[in-house]
């Protein structure tokens, strides 16, 4: 049997990584527009220590699936699916395919040809399969992520990446080494068709759950950014390493603000909403602070980077984001 | 080679600046770390050291190299210029995905204003935010331990005004390293001399 599914499109936003690619391409297949899927959700959540080392780790509130947290207010889920081996693994992946849902499959880097980190970093990395063709014994795969790949891949080198023990070897091996991949696929559940939202319905729940306080044991909304940042600070001052957690966690922070900012854009341009393009340039203006955070926790590392450092850009970085919020709010009340 | 050029602008000697390599022949792959992932640039492909160029008009020395390396990640430092009334920096730059913060212009009449550097992404496959021109792309981009084919990194020219008329001495760079500045030349009110 052979298949390629039609209607499977590469989907990237450049300050976002492969969660948002295959997510896009994933949603997009079912019929939802993917900009809107993942960018008119906006918030911050995160529990202290949950980062895990994955490119594609997304912070999960309330025990919410992943897509249930991206995208919470589209009639979208996820279902992640953890085979008991490689071939069940497969089989699983090619049962969907051939029913003509692409899904989204964990690979390493290390073994993955195309990857730039091929033989080289390991990494714990997300890629569509779209289809697959049995007396070849290859899957089509496809990877929006810089070098862009659309094509075929030997079922024992995709195997060989979804079975990676993923483990580190060198110091290059960093952030999202050292969890076994696990052949696991991302499963997307639609449950209804896309529903027709008024835009500003968005930004007001947005708004409303910036304003929430932050709850014992987590970390949300405003309040929530402040005391991250507040507790990494004082964790590097302590001495402890923060470079992973606050890498890994910035840069979830720096890819929904962007692709948020984009979506305001997008959704002003179309509606000629006033005030919106303003306010998107204003959200893009707060993503650059996680862009500069990102880099910054990068470098703490190797000790370039200090507490002192960290401390003026979080001052810098809230400053934005209340003025982010209160333009969400002059755009609202004009409504 | 610099006799035969034309361009605007006085390039700046920013080398006691410099403080990351970014740039490495295929001979010394893991000489350098431009970003987090300790990728460069081929240095076989862009000009060779100590060059003057023109890019766009403007020229540029590049590219340089210092003590600490080709360019410098921006952490705040002051950049101190021949004192003149300028219209515009103009900066070869690279980003750790795009970026923008604020620079500070620092006038000999002690006033200091704020404004904003925008530095494009040099990562392969992606589009300029910023209104950038493209002033170097690379065919291949390296890894500490290969050359990797099939990704083109790019380095941008970005400009910042000076809009005061006032003569300018120095500017403060943001304390932003995802900025990377490989050269910056000012240029004067009529194109010529400050």
């Amino acid at each position: 049997m052979k298949v390629e599914l039609a209607g499977v499109r590469a989907w990237r936003h450049d300050l976002a990584g492969c969660l948002h690619a295959c997510v896009g391409t994933l949603v997009e297949h079912a019929g939802f527009a993917p900009l809107e899927v993942l960018g008119a959700n906006w918030q911050f959540y995160y529990r202290p220590g949950d980062v895990r080392p994955e490119e594609y780790y997304f912070p999960c509130p309330d025990g919410r699936s992943l897509l249930g947290s991206l995208a919470p207010r589209h009639p979208i889920d996820s279902r992640w699916r953890w085979p008991d081996d490689a071939e069940q693994g497969w089989q699983q992946v090619r049962e969907q395919v051939a029913a003509g849902t692409p899904v989204a499959v964990a690979v390493d880097n290390f073994e993955v040809p195309f990857r730039p980190a091929y033989r080289d970093v390991h990494s714990n990395h997300l890629v569509v399969v779209y289809g697959f063709d049995d007396e070849r014994r290859t899957a089509t795969v496809l990877d929006a992520i810089p070098p862009f790949f659309a094509g075929e891949l030997p079922l024992s080198v995709l195997a060989a990446a979804r079975d990676s023990g993923n483990r580190s070897a060198h110091a290059r091996d960093m952030f999202f080494a050292d969890d076994p991949i696990g052949n696991r696929w991302l499963q997307l559940v639609v449950e209804g068709p896309p529903a027709s939202t008024e835009p500003s319905s968005f930004l007001a729940q947005n708004l409303k759950e910036f304003q929430a306080g932050s709850e014992p044991g987590c970390y949300r909304g405003r309040d929530g950014v402040a005391q991250f940042l507040a507790d990494m600070i004082d964790r590097l001052e302590a001495g402890y390493s923060v470079a992973d957690e606050l890498f890994v966690v910035a840069g979830v922070a720096l890819a929904s603000t962007a692709v948020h900012a984009d979506w305001v854009a997008d959704s002003g341009r179309r509606l000629q909403l006033p005030g919106w393009p303003e306010l998107a340039r204003q959200t893009s203006r707060m993503a650059y602070h996680w862009s500069a955070l990102r880099i910054l926790a990068a470098l703490s590392r190797t000790g370039e980077v200090n507490a002192a450092r960290l401390r003026s850009r979080r001052v810098a970085l809230l400053a934005e984001l209340d003025r982010t919020l209160a333009a969400v709010e002059t755009v609202l009340a004009a409504q | 080679m610099t006799d035969q050029l034309t361009g605007l602008g006085r390039p700046l000697d920013l080398r006691g600046h410099f403080d990351n390599r970014g740039l490495t022949p295929t001979s010394d792959l893991a000489g350098g770390a431009f970003n987090v992932w300790s990728n460069t640039f081929p240095a076989e492909q862009l000009p060779p050291q100590d060059s003057i160029v023109e890019v766009g008009g403007v020229l540029f020395e590049f590219p340089a190299r210092g003590h600490g390396g080709d360019n410098l990640r921006c952490g705040g430092q002051l950049i101190e210029l021949p004192p003149g009334r300028y219209d515009w920096l103009y900066l070869l730059a690279a980003a750790e995905r795009h970026t923008e913060d604020l620079l500070y212009l620092h006038y000999i009449n002690g006033s200091v204003d704020p404004e904003w550097l925008r530095v494009s992404d040099f990562w392969p496959q992606t589009p300029d935010r910023f209104g950038a021109l493209e002033a170097y792309r690379c065919t291949t981009m390296h890894y500490p331990r290969h050359v990797q084919r099939g990704v083109d990194p790019v380095i941008w020219r970005h400009r910042v005004p000076v809009p005061r008329h006032a003569e300018l001495g120095a500017i403060r760079l943001p304390d932003n390293p995802a900025a990377h500045i490989f050269a910056i030349t000012p240029v004067p009110a009529d194109g010529g001399q400050p």
